[in-house]
């Protein structure tokens, strides 16, 4: 029974590993030591083993291993942070798996994991029997976290993609998972990592873990009730959306701080258009041609016209009172004193306008 | 005294008082020639919103180029509770050339001429087209508090005796002051 419905769930988990592959292909240390890890399990469990289908599942698993490997690597970090909290949930999820266990229990375990990876086709095949159907449901979003779970985690992510979850969403939850509030949103990411402790601490039962957590997913995935959020990335106003979450935030911060950098913008504006507003010795207004004149390195500005009549006498500027040199200077000023003029021209144009 | 203005576009609205009460007038639109017509009815808005402490400035009548001014003597000088009238004339060319300031009341300074000339370096050869009424006001009334005695010595409109006076004798200096603003500045 549990194989042939495996079979078919994990056909179409197949169909989407390819994709995954491709778009995860680095390798993280965590995702290596969790290869490690499956590794050891499922020779345990081999030693265990008793089925061919555990061979499948070594070929697979194997494969899987690797792969699953990559697609964990963004997230397997976060993952096996959260790994720890979830073991209450674990635990409660091995009171099921061990009902399950006996059949599962073998490809389960080691091909869970390498399955997960790949999307579990061979391994998880054996798996899903009972889980896949809810699971597939329940996860939708977070393929990443398969790597532990991978059975219902290889099912998510077939769905998942369905869902069109986009990897900056999944790369979004990994992130958040770092945050210990995530537990309750991620509640299939914390399922997974539950897996694998119920793993590492014992070989068989860790395997149906797996099988709980599926179907714990189905519940939440029901949505709202269990696990509110966990497939989805926060949005900006959750209250559980961990600070440290880039995202979004920054994406609406972002027009905040154009806006700030428009008003620096401004204010530079306002000092290019502000200080020529009007010549501060004649309060005419000043045009282009005046606004680009800077006769003096002080920053004082005046118009063309009250410049040439200053030369005609003292030739001295009317701010720092230093002889103008014949050879004015263009519109290269220090800041400063453009700061400076800006202000003093400001303060006449706002007089002038009042 | 006006003939030295410019004509064109002076007239100012409601001439009374001379007080900077111009701050909404619009002027006509002034020609090259009245220049310094506009940059004098800036200065009288400027006043007129904010002006020194202890000082007071406007246009005596209709033109912008003659202007009273009002400075009371600040607290703690000789001149306190004086109050000194200041005729300020404005050149045509004004911003590029110093106004003309003269006092109406008497006052016992060495930096004020038995005529009423002050003698104050930014009122001649260190004027600025930079500065302002309400500046050289600001300046005046530091005058009061501290006397410029050593530039003084120059051909300036200054009387030294009352420089050597407020040097030497400081105490008598100030009684002159004193009695002198009592007798004329009230």
């Amino acid at each position: 029974m549990v194989s042939d419905s495996i079979v078919n769930v994990s056909i179409p988990v197949a169909s989407s590993n390819p994709r995954d592959f491709g778009k995860k292909k680095r390798v993280n240390r965590a995702a290596k030591l969790k290869q490690c890890k499956l590794d050891a399990r499922r020779e345990q469990w081999l030693s265990q083993g008793k089925n061919k289908g555990s061979k499948q599942e070594l070929n697979g698993g194997g494969g899987a291993c690797e792969q699953g490997m990559q697609v964990t690597n963004e997230k397997g970090q976060l993952m096996e942070k959260l790994a720890i909290k979830p073991r209450g949930e674990a635990e409660e999820n091995g009171g099921y798996t061990n009902t399950y266990s006996d059949f599962d229990s073998p490809s389960n375990s080691p091909t869970s994991h390498t399955s997960s990876v790949l999307e579990g086709n061979y391994s998880g095949t054996n798996f899903t029997g009972g889980s896949s159907s809810s699971s597939s449901s329940s996860s939708g979003g977070f393929s990443s976290s398969g790597g532990c779970c991978s059975v219902s985690m290889s099912e998510e992510d077939n769905e998942g993609d369905d869902d069109c979850l986009d990897d900056w969403e999944a790369v979004a939850d990994a992130l958040a998972a770092t945050d210990k509030e995530q537990e309750r949103h991620n509640s299939s990411l914390d399922s997974a990592p539950e897996v694998h402790m119920s793993f590492q601490q014992e070989v068989s039962d860790g395997k149906v873990p797996a099988m709980d957590t599926s179907q714990q997913n189905p519940k939440g995935r029901g949505t709202i009730p269990g696990f509110p959020v966990s497939f989805q990335a926060w949005r900006p106003d959750d209250e559980f959306r961990p600070q440290s979450l880039p995202n979004l935030s920054k994406q609406y911060t972002f027009p905040m701080n154009s806006g700030r950098h428009y008003r620096g913008g401004s204010v530079w504006g306002c000092k290019s258009a502000a200080i020529p507003t009007s010549c501060p010795i004649c309060c005419e207004d000043l045009d282009f041609t005046d606004t680009s004149f800077l006769p003096c390195p002080c920053g004082f500005r005046l118009c063309l016209f009250c410049h040439k009549k200053i030369l005609e006498e003292d030739g001295r500027c009317p701010a720092c009172r230093k002889q103008y040199k014949h050879d004015t200077v263009g519109g290269e000023t220090t800041k400063d004193a453009g700061g400076l003029m800006f202000q003093v021209a400001r303060s006449c144009s706002m007089i002038s306008r009042s | 005294m006006y003939s030295g203005a410019p004509s064109g576009g002076i007239a100012i609205g409601g001439g009374g008082g001379g007080r900077g009460r111009g701050g909404g007038r619009t002027w006509p639109s002034t020609t090259s020639v009245s220049t310094s017509g506009k940059r004098i009815q800036k200065e009288m808005t400027e006043l007129s919103m904010e002006a020194p402490p202890d000082c007071a400035a406007g246009p005596k009548g209709d033109n912008i180029y003659h202007w009273v001014a009002t400075l009371f003597g600040p607290p703690g000088t000789p001149y306190k509770g004086g109050i000194f009238f200041l005729d300020i004339t404005f050149p045509s060319d004004y911003p590029f050339k110093p106004p003309k300031v003269v006092f109406k009341t008497r006052i016992y300074h060495c930096n004020v001429d038995p005529s009423g000339n002050v003698s104050l370096d930014i009122l001649t050869e260190n004027w600025s087209p930079a500065l302002t009424i309400s500046k050289v006001l600001l300046a005046l009334r530091s005058m009061f508090t501290n006397p410029e005695t050593f530039p003084l010595l120059a051909d300036k409109p200054v009387v030294p005796g009352i420089a050597h006076l407020y040097l030497g004798d400081k105490a008598k200096h100030d009684e002159i002051a004193a009695q002198w603003t009592l007798r004329f500045a009230r």
